[in-house]
């Protein structure tokens, strides 16, 4: 709940949020910044350990020949588009929660990834009956994915501390992952067809010339590149989508060990620094996936466990007035039953009139029990003073307008806001107010919901002189009549078929618990206007 | 204010029938018996009043058990009881009258108007069914009802 307001209400939430943690509530459920626990560091270190092991084993027979198998380059190519287009879209979907640059840098780099596979797999030399190897397209390809998916990782690792206090907007987000994977296919696109069309004009022409020299020394450039990206995340490990990218850099880091060690293609080596890669890549996705998975299922039963604590506290308030209903009519039914007695005592052509002491005495008696009932209703809305902290009356707002959003949607009534960003601090239970604003927005829909149109729901705050916040509920429905207009706070009155009468009497309990003031007036076009004025937090 | 003015004048309209017909009055108080099973002290008092300003003989208990095991079993020409009550229900006391094949006619009283227990409380033969607070006018309309079917048996 407090993180649906939270979103709502923007940078200012933001800013009231605590800064000591950095990290909100909602971003505690995010594998960009969720602390790993001992369970995945054990995992990610035996799957580093299975493939080094694997990797001494292959070592022996690295440079026995296979000869060339024509299905594989293909079908690792599609493995690798597969898993690198799902980690990216994973990675922008933490992003758009995110908004830091960090993560769109990463979801970038494995964007990248899953495109350039594609030139990448159909420029193979072999494929198509080519043998010319290091000047090829195919070579050129491989190099800038080997210089471009580190970088993003670098980048992401060098950014990722800096943006953790600075999200960006919203819609800016959005623009952002489509700016980024247009710009990212632009840019796969331009390196294709550069590598291509250089190589066919001049082989060792430029700007690729640059990219021939000999293999040795890239694949050592490369491997540094990757250890300094490992060892950078290292030094910054904190969430858990920085462990799961560490075992990626480590599979990148086999895979050029090994390819540096043999030499050449089509030998053991050659293919299995490929599959150690794609197996460590695809082990990190499933991870990243069922991660995901037990996060959202974990998300879900929260949410479902708060609704149904926003039902039980529901329930409870229903049992709660109806047990408050049964106890008032008690004394009530008595007051009316006596009085009636008493009046045919004194008709009769004698009175008697200690019948009638009698009687008056019990209507006394049950006229202080219903005081006395007040009282204690007073007394436990009152009791709960220990709940009471400062809070944004405009973020209640927020809240109870999720809340409740389906039933304005099912009851077609608009809601117009018109809150003060300025508005002081005042101290309450946000239970209890919550209550409150739930409870005068329903009587506003139920009022709305026998007229036509317009339908609009008015939700104002304001700053109320001397030091007071003011919230004003007005709806457009069919007002309330001046007879009854002084009655409606009155316990068990109501005008519902359903329902105790019981609603704008706590509200009032409520309101004037909190030592503030609940009142009704008529709308200026139609309509009932229900304001409350709450004292203003003045230590804040 | 107005609820007690409200109040005064109806029962001034049903005084001019009472007045004539005090002698009736008189003898009524030891006629028929008007039992009345309440667990609320105050409820209890306010009916019995207003019972034997009417000129009947009344009868109070706190429970449907106390009712059940009273002398004032076999006189009581209506029964005007509460529906919750702490043991047995108004309902049970009704389903348990039955049983021993006793038709006193019954008058409900309840603080929870439910709709469901009403009906079934009407389909078992009960004369009325009250909602609290109730008109004084309504209960004695009942009771002149119930006293008359008494008779006829």
């Amino acid at each position: 709940m407090r993180a649906i307001a939270q979103n709502g209400t923007g940078s200012r939430a933001e800013a009231a949020a605590p800064a000591i943690t950095g990290v909100s509530d909602e971003q505690q459920v995010l594998l960009s910044t969720l602390p790993p626990s001992r369970g995945q560091k054990r995992l990610a270190f035996a799957i580093v350990l299975v493939l080094l092991a694997a990797f001494c084993a292959t070592l022996p027979f690295a440079t026995v020949p296979l000869g060339y198998i024509r299905e594989f380059i293909p079908a690792y190519a599609a493995a690798m588009f597969v898993i690198s287009s799902i980690t990216s879209a994973l990675l922008f979907v933490q992003f758009s929660i995110v908004r830091s640059r960090a993560l769109l840098a990463v979801s970038a780099g494995y964007l990248f990834s899953a495109l350039i596979t594609i030139p990448w797999a159909l420029t193979f030399p072999d494929l198509f009956g080519e043998s010319d190897m290091a000047g090829t397209t195919w070579g050129v390809l491989t190099r800038i994915w080997r210089l471009v998916f580190p970088l993003s990782v670098i980048g992401y690792t060098l950014l990722k501390d800096d943006d953790a206090r600075t999200a960006w907007p919203r819609a800016l987000s959005y623009f952002a992952v489509l700016l980024s994977a247009a710009g990212v296919l632009v840019a796969v696109d331009l390196v294709a067809w550069l590598a291509t069309t250089t190589r066919d004009s001049t082989p060792s022409g430029l700007p690729f010339s640059i990219l021939d020299r000999s293999q040795i020394y890239w694949n050592a450039l490369f491997l540094l590149l990757a250890l300094f990206a490992l060892a950078l995340l290292w030094s910054r490990r904190r969430s858990v989508l920085d462990l799961w990218l560490m075992v990626v850099m480590c599979g990148l880091v086999i895979e050029l060990c090994l390819i540096t060690l043999v030499g050449r293609r089509y030998v053991v080596g050659w293919y299995a620094a490929r599959v150690y890669f794609l197996v460590s890549s695809t082990l990190v996705l499933a991870v990243l996936l069922s991660e995901t998975a037990l996060l959202y299922a974990r998300l879900a039963r929260s949410v479902m466990g708060q609704r149904r604590e926003r039902e039980a506290r529901l329930m409870t308030l229903d049992v709660l007035s109806a047990s408050i209903a049964h106890e008032m009519r008690q004394p009530l039914a008595s007051i009316v039953t006596n009085v009636d007695a008493a009046s045919r005592w004194m008709g009769r052509p004698t009175p008697d009139l200690d019948e009638v002491k009698a009687t008056l005495e019990q209507i006394r008696n049950s006229a202080y029990r219903a005081r006395d009932l007040i009282g204690s209703i007073r007394a436990m809305v009152k009791r709960d003073g220990r709940n009471r902290a400062a809070l944004n009356l405009n973020d209640l707002v927020h809240e109870v307008l999720a809340l409740m959003k389906g039933e304005f949607q099912r009851n077609r009534i608009s809601v117009e806001l018109e809150l003060d960003e300025n508005l002081p601090l005042t101290k309450g239970d946000r239970i209890q107010l919550q209550q409150v604003l739930t409870n005068l927005m329903t009587n506003a829909i139920e009022a709305m919901a026998e007229k036509k149109w317009p339908r609009i729901l008015r939700i104002k705050s304001a700053t109320e002189e001397p030091n007071g916040v003011l919230i004003s509920v007005a709806d457009t429905g069919k007002g309330i009549d001046p007879k009854i207009v002084d009655r409606i706070f009155n316990p068990l009155f109501t005008t519902k078929s359903s329902g105790m009468g019981l609603g704008l009497a706590i509200c009032r309990s409520i309101i004037e618990g909190h030592d503030g003031r609940l009142w009704v007036s008529a709308g200026p076009e139609g309509g009932s206007v229900f304001q409350f004025v709450l004292p203003a937090n003045i230590a804040s | 204010m107005t609820y007690l003015t409200l109040m005064q004048g109806f029962s001034a309209a049903r005084i001019p029938r009472r007045r004539g017909s005090t002698i009736e009055d008189q003898q009524l108080r030891t006629g028929p018996t008007i039992s009345i099973v309440d667990d609320d002290e105050s409820m209890r008092c306010a009916v019995k009043s207003l019972v034997t300003s009417l000129g009947f003989a009344a009868c109070t208990f706190a429970s449907a058990e106390e009712f059940l095991q009273s002398p004032c079993l076999d006189d009581t020409a209506c029964l005007i009881t509460d529906l919750q009550m702490p043991g047995l229900s108004g309902i049970e006391l009704q389903k348990s009258l039955l049983a021993q094949d006793r038709h006193i006619p019954i008058i409900f009283m309840t603080a929870f108007s439910e709709e469901r227990i009403r009906t079934r409380a009407m389909e078992a033969g009960a004369l009325g069914f009250l909602s609290k607070p109730f008109e004084s006018q309504t209960l004695i309309t009942l009771i002149d009802k119930a006293i008359e079917t008494s008779r006829k048996n």
